[in-house]
Order: structure tokens, then sequence, then C-alpha cells
């Protein structure tokens, strides 16, 4: 029993990941109906960030916590006016293309200064040591690594239901046809929305950069699963979003822990096939909407 | 036979056309020291996740070689005439099959060294057999290279999956510690590592308590960390043939978890210099590993990696030495054969012992061209012990050359 | 056709060219199309004469799959970036089919094409239940799929060691060198390009234009859109498998690189490079990457993907017609001005 609480909860971490990354990339898609594959190369940054701040200015995890989100943000927001903005108005399929470029340039770009080797980040000060649940005993960081997921969804939540920006942005993102009919004029928040977007990003790498590797490359493979993880949830839905990070974590560590010895393919491959399922019976994801075809 | 006569019509256009063009393949021929130069191709990872351990520097290490070559033999030597060509293979076998082609026929290489990735360095063993000119792997770690796919032209130096997989799980075991878990990436490097490293355990009289593959890549083991001390009976070590950044993330979250201090110990199927320094020795310390070769083991390999440093600002890692090392012994080749002639060169190499900064008590098997020398066991050191740049483990045992590598394989048919 | 319909910006990467700009060659006289075909035939076949052999071939098998990517986003809308899990599932069947069977090649390569089409069957009927972005997106996850599959079956594909020593194998001639191969190789390229051509033009090549940039009418009409949408898909996946078994015998082995979503990411910009839409973009831009990349790994460059990426951020941001499709519109500009 002790066990499968401890794979339960160490699910809902690498499932926090998962859900800030999808909850960043569906706020976007809401307001700019672009998909960000850069978004990975983001998260990579934000632990490039938190890397660069320590080695090279001597800020800790703290400082780059609150730092690395806010400078990202600000960067992405200037690449939203530069480049993304340009091609808003045409096919979807440009941005991607887009930012998939984007994403090239930013790796190697990281890559030419700061060389494919992981770069190394120690657990910070004062998150070392282990919580003792009773059944079984945790480490601390990664507490903290859900609890902030959790507060930064429920954040973003309250602002989506108590703030203007935030109704305007759910209602461009789940009834975008019914938005543009009442006349709502999105244009202006679309740039903070994407800036915002971005910072989570950045925050989620940030939050990586002391329990896993920080490379170049950290963020491109991941980035593959979490648009499987969109894609259940339901582009079109905030909150399906989120759900289906949490969930697809659990998935998979319970699937880690119990399958590996019977049917390792089945536990590597989860994620893959619960989107076959979930196309198969509910094509617009789990918590989507079918969109009149464009 | 109507078919052949049609065949051989079709057969004498695709000629002719090929005539015409006038561009066509020209066969290299035996280019026997009469153009009085030797050219050593370097092909390797300039700009991937190799470009550190070997790359750039293992060029550098090969014109070591080749300065400490016409040094020796002053006004005896075969040819004053020596360079080197290098080419970027960027992990791509595809790449490293066209490189390798142009290196051996339109740059003149008369040897290839390096190539790292198994799939490149198998695919590199095809060109030399195809082009009968002599090839040096030595970051490839597939033991493929001198079973299934051993060939007349190709040597297979410095280390593999057997050796890495068989030093540390027997020497470890030997040691003491008998029960293992084992965690591997489930693809070709990561199960053949298993299957080395479990057979070593076992036979040194240890204990597979558990073992689980896992997704490749990966940067999430926290499950196996879990797992691993509610295990029953309760691992004394975790092995892991996790490499790269897969190891980085692993060795991150087994600290996390705080396994050591669970009593769960941590050994490395394979880790190279440059992984410590990014992990940093305090996340390592106490993790043992088998490496082939280590710049401060003695006096030798630190008179040659001060020269090293001086050339490139760094120290070598054994990918460097071997390379020099690879580079040497095959001038030595064609001088004492006199001549460049391919297969003189291999009849020289073939059996011959060698002493050298990187092999030592070294031989080239004429059975299946592995080049086999002794291998280390060694242990990263704490923080608190390291006392200069880059001196990060001590080695703690050295296997004797016989034991560290595998006898020929049944599979290898020269 | 007015002078507005070719300079207006393109609403979708689809109608990017189409009625503009395939209809500028379409347009243009008799003799300028047979001029066009006899020069693209006469560069083929003077091709590995003047570059290296090897990269010849590369350049043939990467047109293919260029052209295949383009059936699928030029003609029919979709956007596949998981078209590798084709190329790479033709290479290894072909790998397979050649080395255990030891037919002549271009019956492995038929072999590994048909294999490639049979699995876009089941991809394709859950692919094309969405549409734009989503369809990108699902592609490139199953693509992910079979990649993590090939991965850890190593006992068939050989993992990352790849599946080495494919025979070559046509009726005893000697195909061992790549200039050899090439000539043998181009016929089935030619046949393949053709192929291409006739889909596009042929009744059923309009109607999944006319899905494209309508879906509702096409249905409304009666047809049933997504089976069309399918067999686009298999065709598709077919194409882009005759050019990755090609690409197995070209180099005699296959490897997980095949298999790669960054395989699947070049080769759509190979088509964005040369032009969505215009098909016979898609080998022009496989000419010019396979050969700007051969380059670079030469000259010590080490950012690559910067100068890749930089090219393709260009591109869509400021030719979004890509080399042909820019090409072509300048021609039917010219003709119109001096009509």
């Amino acid at each position: 029993m002790s066990g499968f609480l401890q794979h339960t909860f160490n699910g809902l971490v690498g499932g926090a990941f998962y859900a800030l990354l999808a909850l960043g990339l569906a706020v976007i898609f809401g307001m700019l109906r672009v998909v960000n594959f850069a978004h990975g190369a983001f998260y990579m940054l934000g632990a490039f960030g938190a890397y660069v701040l320590l080695t090279e200015v001597g800020v800790p995890f703290w400082g780059a916590l609150v730092i690395v989100p806010v400078v990202l943000g600000l960067f992405g927001m200037a690449l939203e006016r530069a480049f993304i903005h340009r091609l808003t108005r045409l096919d979807p399929l440009y941005n991607f293309l887009l930012t998939f470029g984007l994403t090239l340039i930013l790796q190697d770009l990281v890559k030419s200064r700061y060389g494919v080797q992981s770069s190394p980040y120690a657990t910070p000060a004062g998150l070392q040591g282990s919580v003792d649940f009773g059944l079984f005993t945790f480490p601390t960081y990664r507490v903290f690594v859900l609890g902030f997921a959790i507060l930064a969804c429920l954040g973003v939540w309250w602002l989506l239901t108590h703030t203007r920006i935030g109704m305007v942005v759910r209602a461009a993102t789940e009834r975008p046809e019914l938005t543009r009919a009442f006349g709502i004029n999105v244009g202006r928040w679309v740039t903070p929305v994407f800036g915002f977007g971005i910072a989570l990003a950045g925050a989620a790498g940030v939050l990586a950069a002391p329990m896993r590797a920080v490379n170049p490359l950290m963020g491109t493979d991941l980035i593959i699963v979490v648009f499987a993880v969109v894609v259940i949830g339901g582009l079109g839905s905030i909150f399906g979003s989120v759900a289906a990070g949490f969930g697809i974590g659990l998935l998979q560590a319970w699937g880690e822990a119990y399958l590996s010895e019977t049917a390792p393919i089945l536990a590597q491959t989860l994620v893959f096939i619960v989107m076959a399922v979930v196309l198969l019976w509910r094509p617009a994801g789990l918590f989507g909407r079918e969109e009149s075809p464009a | 036979m109507r078919r052949t006569t049609g065949l051989a019509a079709v057969s004498a256009v695709t000629m002719l056309i090929a005539g015409c063009g006038g561009g066509g393949p020209q066969s290299s021929g035996d280019s026997k020291l009469t153009d009085d130069k030797i050219v050593l191709g370097v092909l390797n990872d300039q700009s991937g996740v190799y470009s550190e351990l070997s790359g750039k520097n293992s060029v550098k290490a090969v014109e070591m070689a080749i300065a400490d070559f016409k040094a020796k033999h002053g006004d005896q030597v075969i040819t004053d005439n020596i360079s080197v060509e290098f080419a970027d293979h960027q992990n791509k076998p595809d790449i490293a099959n066209n490189r390798a082609a142009e290196l051996y026929d339109r740059k003149g290489a008369d040897a290839i060294f390096d190539v790292p990735t198994s799939s490149a360095a198998l695919k590199v063993a095809d060109v030399a057999k195809a082009k009968k000119k002599p090839y040096f792997n030595i970051t490839g770690a597939t033991t493929e290279l001198t079973g299934k796919a051993c060939n007349k032209y190709t040597f297979h130096y410095a280390y593999d999956t057997y050796m890495l997989a068989n030093g540390t799980g027997r020497t470890v075991t030997e040691q003491g510690a008998k029960n293992w878990y084992i965690v591997y990436p489930d693809y070709a490097f990561g199960q053949d590592m298993e299957k080395s490293f479990s057979a070593a355990v076992q036979a040194a009289g240890g204990t597979i308590v558990g073992k689980d593959p896992t997704p490749f890549p990966n940067d999430n083991f926290s499950t196996f960390l879990l797992k691993a001390p509610t295990l029953n009976p309760k691992p004394d070590v975790l092995g892991t043939m996790q490499a790269g950044a897969d190891l980085v993330n692993l060795v991150k979250q087994y600290n996390e978890f705080k396994l050591r201090e669970k009593g769960v110990s941590l050994s490395v199927g394979l880790m190279f210099l440059t992984d410590i320094h990014s992990l940093t020795p305090d996340a390592l310390a106490g993790t043992t590993y088998t490496d082939a070769w280590y710049w401060n083991f003695d006096q030798k390999n630190r008179e040659f990696a001060d020269r090293f440093q001086q050339e490139t600002g760094a120290r070598p890692t054994f990918a460097h030495a071997a390379n020099y090392s690879a580079a040497f012994q095959y001038l030595e080749a064609v001088q004492a054969a006199g001549t460049d002639d391919a297969d003189k060169v291999v009849e020289q190499l073939e059996g011959k012992t060698i002493e050298d900064v990187f092999l030592r008590n070294g031989k080239i098997r004429a059975e299946d061209h592995r080049v086999i020398h002794d291998a280390y066991l060694a242990e990263v050191k704490p923080a608190a012990e390291v006392t200069e740049p880059w001196d990060y483990v001590k080695i703690l045992k050295t296997i004797p050359a016989e034991q560290a590598f595998a006898s020929p394989s049944a599979d290898c048919k020269m | 056709m007015s002078e507005t319909s070719t300079v207006q910006p393109a609403e979708s990467p689809a109608a990017a060219v189409p009625r503009s700009a395939l209809g500028a060659v379409g347009a243009a006289p008799g003799w300028v199309r047979y001029a066009l075909l006899l020069v693209g035939l006469a560069v083929a076949l003077w091709l590995p004469n003047g570059l290296y052999p090897a990269i010849a071939v590369d350049i043939l098998c990467w047109a293919l799959f260029a052209v295949a990517i383009d059936l699928l986003l030029g003609f029919t809308g979709l956007m596949s970036f998981g078209h590798a899990a084709f190329w790479g599932t033709s290479a290894y069947a072909t790998g397979l089919v050649a080395i255990h069977a030891g037919v002549p090649f271009p019956v492995a390569v038929l072999a590994g094409a048909l294999v490639a089409a049979v699995l876009a069957v089941p991809i394709g009927y859950l692919a094309v239940k969405r549409t734009g972005i989503y369809f990108a997106m699902v592609t490139l996850a199953f693509a992910q799929m079979i990649y993590y599959i090939a991965n850890k079956w190593g006992s068939v594909t050989g993992g990352e060691n790849g599946l080495q020593s494919v025979p070559r194998e046509l009726f005893g001639l000697d195909l061992s060198d790549e200039y050899y191969f090439y000539y043998a190789a181009l016929p089935i390229v030619i046949l393949g390009l053709a192929a291409a051509w006739r889909i596009v033009h042929s009744p059923f090549g309009r109607v999944l234009v006319g899905i494209r940039d309508n879906p509702a009418r096409a249905r409304a009409l009666g047809y049933p859109v997504h089976r069309y949408k399918l067999t686009a898909f298999v065709l598709s996946a077919f194409l882009a498998g005759l050019g990755g078994g090609l690409f197995v015998m070209g180099h005699r082995f296959v490897s997980l690189d095949a298999l790669h979503w960054t395989t699947s990411g070049k080769a759509v910009i190979v088509v964005v490079l040369g032009g969505i839409g215009t098909l016979w973009g898609g080998v022009l831009g496989a000419a010019i990457l396979v050969r700007l990349e051969d380059w670079l790994s030469y000259s010590g460059f080490e950012t690559i993907g910067l100068v890749t990426g930089g090219i393709f951020v260009l591109v869509v941001l400021l030719f979004r017609r890509g080399i042909w499709g820019s090409v072509a519109a300048l021609a039917q500009r010219w003709r119109v001005r001096r009509r």
C-alpha cells in the first residue's frame, strides 16, 4: 500500500511538469491559435537561465525562480511582436513551422555557448531533505515542485475566472467563434498572454534544473509527449490540458512501477496508446469540444 | 539465355552512360607510398554529444602521434609527409558512410580513426572492408565490431560493452556487494550491457534481485529509484547502464532520493571523465565504474596528459589517449612493413604485443582484431579529496588484459 | 487568371501556391513545359558526375520523400510531422527483405514501401479525424511511438546498431559503386515522381484539392472526405517509403535516425524551402538542403541547426511560396505584364 501511494505521489510530480507545459501551450493556443513548437526550447532556456544565474551571477534558485520566468516572458513577448504576430492571420501551420525553426536556432545557440554535456545544478539549500508522510517519505524538493505546480494551476484558474483578461482568454480559448461573434477584441491581450505562457515554460525549466540533466536537448523529446498530452486533454480546453498532464504523469508512474518487468513496451509507449484510444473514442480530446471545421 | 543477353545490354548501356560522364569512380589503386605520403583520417563527432570526450581534441592527439613518430625515427622515417584529414559525422551513420568513403577515395586517407556511436562504427567497418583500408575504431562500444561485423581491416581499440559491464559487475561483486538491482535503457546498448553485466555478477557469486528496462531517452527515473530500497532482499548496489544525459538524470535523482544513505550504492556501466565533470564529483562520490585509461594513473600517463594539456588546454579522456596510441602504432607498422600497402600493414599489426602510454600489456589479437589491454576499476573521489581540476577518480584495481575482454567470438569470421 | 490572385498573401500553406503557381506552370506554353522537363532529365542524368555520387543518391531519395509530403501538405492540406515513421519503417522493411530474401533491390524497395503503406492505414485512420495543427501533432506523436518500438525491438531492427550490410542485388550486376547505383535507382525515382504527378492531375487529385479548399462543400457534395484523406495519406506514405527504401539501398544500412522526428522535420523543411503545393519544388529543396548539409559538415561549422533553422524562419516569414513557387509567380507576373 505504501508502495502504491509512493508511486502515485511520484506520478503527480512527473505530471506537474506536463501540466505546467500543457497549460502554457493551451493558453497560447487559445489566444493565438498557435501551437508553440518552441515550448520545449523555452523549458530548456528556463533550466539554463537558472544555471547561468547561479554560476555567472551568483543568484540562487529562489532568485532564479522569480527572475527567469519574467525575463523569458519578456523575451517571448518580443518574439511574438517580431515574428509570430506577422503570421497569425495565416494558417496556424505557418507558426508551427516558424516556432520549429526557432527551436533549432535556440538549441544551437545554447549548444555553441555551453556545449552538449549536461551542466551541473544542485538541489537548492533548504529543500535537500525528505518529508515523512507516515506511510512513506519523499524528497522535500519534489514535494515543493508538486506544491508549486498545483499553486500555479490554481492561480491561473483564479485569474481565468476572476479577472477580465482571464475571462477574455477563457472565452477565446473555449468558444472561439462565439467570442468573435460578440465582437470581443482579443488583440491587445495576445502579446501578454504569449509571454505568460512562455513564463510558465520557463518556470518549469527552473524547477527541472535541480532534478534533471540540464542540456540543450532536454526540451525536445519532452515536448512531443506534451503534444500527446494536450491532444488527450483537448487543446481547446485549459482545464483538460492540466488534468491530462497530471493524469498522464500518474499513468506513466504506475505503468513503470507495475508493467516494466512484464510488459515494458506497454509501459514505455503508454502515453501514445492512450492518445490513440482517445482519438478513436473522442477525437476532440477528453475535455475538448469539436470545432466546426475551418 | 535470352535474359542474360538482355542484362548484358542493360549493363552495357549503364557503363556507357557512366563512361560518357567521365567523372565515374576512379579506382584508387594502390598508393604504395608512391605518392610519398601518408594521410590519417579522423572521423568523429565534432559538434554533438561525443564532441567533448573525443571530437577535435582527438585530431590533436593524432597530430601528437605523428610528431612523436617522426621524432622517434629521425632520418630513418619512411616519409616526412604525414598529414591528418578530419570530418564531422554528426553521429549520423549515413553521413559517416559518405564521409568514410570520401576520406579513403578522395582525401587519400590510408587509415581512419575514432568513429563514435555503434551504428556509425559498424557502417565504417563495412566501408573499410569494401575499400580494403585499415580502420581503427576507438569510441564505438559494440562488441559486434569484433563479432559478426569483424573483418580483416577493422581493429577495435579502447573499450567495448563487455569490458565495461564485466569489469564493474565482476569486480564490485568480488569486493563484497552481493545483491544487485539493475536498471538499463531499453535499446541495443543497454540490453547488451545488461546481459554482460548480469552474467558477470552471477559468475562472481552475486545475485540480481531485480532488473528493469527504462524508456530511452528518459528524464524521470524516480519510479525505479523508489522501488530499489523496497526490493527483497534489499540490493547493495544499483547498477545503471544509462549513458550520457540519461545517466546525469539518473544520478541527480539517485542523490535526491538519498539511496546512498539508504545503503544502496551506485555502479555505472559507462561513464566518461566529462560526465563526472558535468555532474560534479560530489554528486558521484563513491560511485564505481570501469575505465579504459586514466590520465593521472601513473607518471607516464601524467606526462602525456601534461603535454596534451599544453596542446589543447584540457586533460585527455581515454578516447584521446587511445587515438594517439592507435595512430602511433599504425605508423610504426607502416615503418616496419616499409609500405602503406594495407595487407602488409595489417600483417604487421596482427598478433603484435605492445606497451605504450595507452596500451598496458597490450596485444592485437589476430583472431578478431580486438586490441586487449589492462582496464581499471575506478571510484569517484569525494570533492574534499579532489586536489586539482579533472583529477576526479582513484583507481581501485587493475583488471588484467586477459580478463578485461571477452575471448574471441565464434561469430567472427575474418 | 488575374494579377491579384498571384500577389495576394497566402492564407494557408496549401493555398500558398496552387491555383496561382501550379496554374502558372500549367498555363505556360507547351514548349516551356517540355523544355523544363528535358532540362530536369538532363540534370538528373548528369548529377553524379558533378557531385559526389553518394550525395546524388541522397538527393534522389529526399526528393521522393519531399514530393510525398507535398502530396499531403500541398494538395490535401494535411501537414504530417511524422512522416519519418513511413520513411523509416520502409527502410527497415526493405533492409530486412533484402537481407533475408536476397531479392533484386527494386523488389525489396517495393516491399518496403508496401509495408509503409500498410502501417499508414491505422495511423492515418486515427490522424485524419483531426485537421490542421492537430493533425501535425498527432502524426508526430505516432511517429515517436514507432521510434520507441524500433529502438526497443533490437532483435529485429538491430536497435541503435542499425541494420548493417544490406545487400544490393540486381541480377548479378555489380552495383557496389554509388555511381552505378545512382543510375539503377533513377528509374524508380522517376516512376515515383511521375506517379505523384499523375495522382495530382487525376480526378482523385482534384477532389483532394476541393476537400483542402472547402471540406464542408466537398462533404455536402457527397464525397467521403475521411476516406479521400486516408487514401491520400496512404499513397503519400507509399511514396515516402519508396524514398526510404532507396535510401537504405544507397547506404546499405538502416539506422534509427531514419525514424527520428528530426527526419520528419527535415522533410517538411525541404518542402517549404522548395515551395508547398508545387510538387517539383520539393525536388529542388531536397537538392539544396542535402548539398548544404554536406557542405556544412565539412566546413567545420558547428551550429548546423542555426543555419537550417535560420533558413526555415526566413522562408516562412518572407518567401512562403518557396523557391519554385516564387519563381513561378515571377514568371507569371512577367507574362501578364507583357501581355
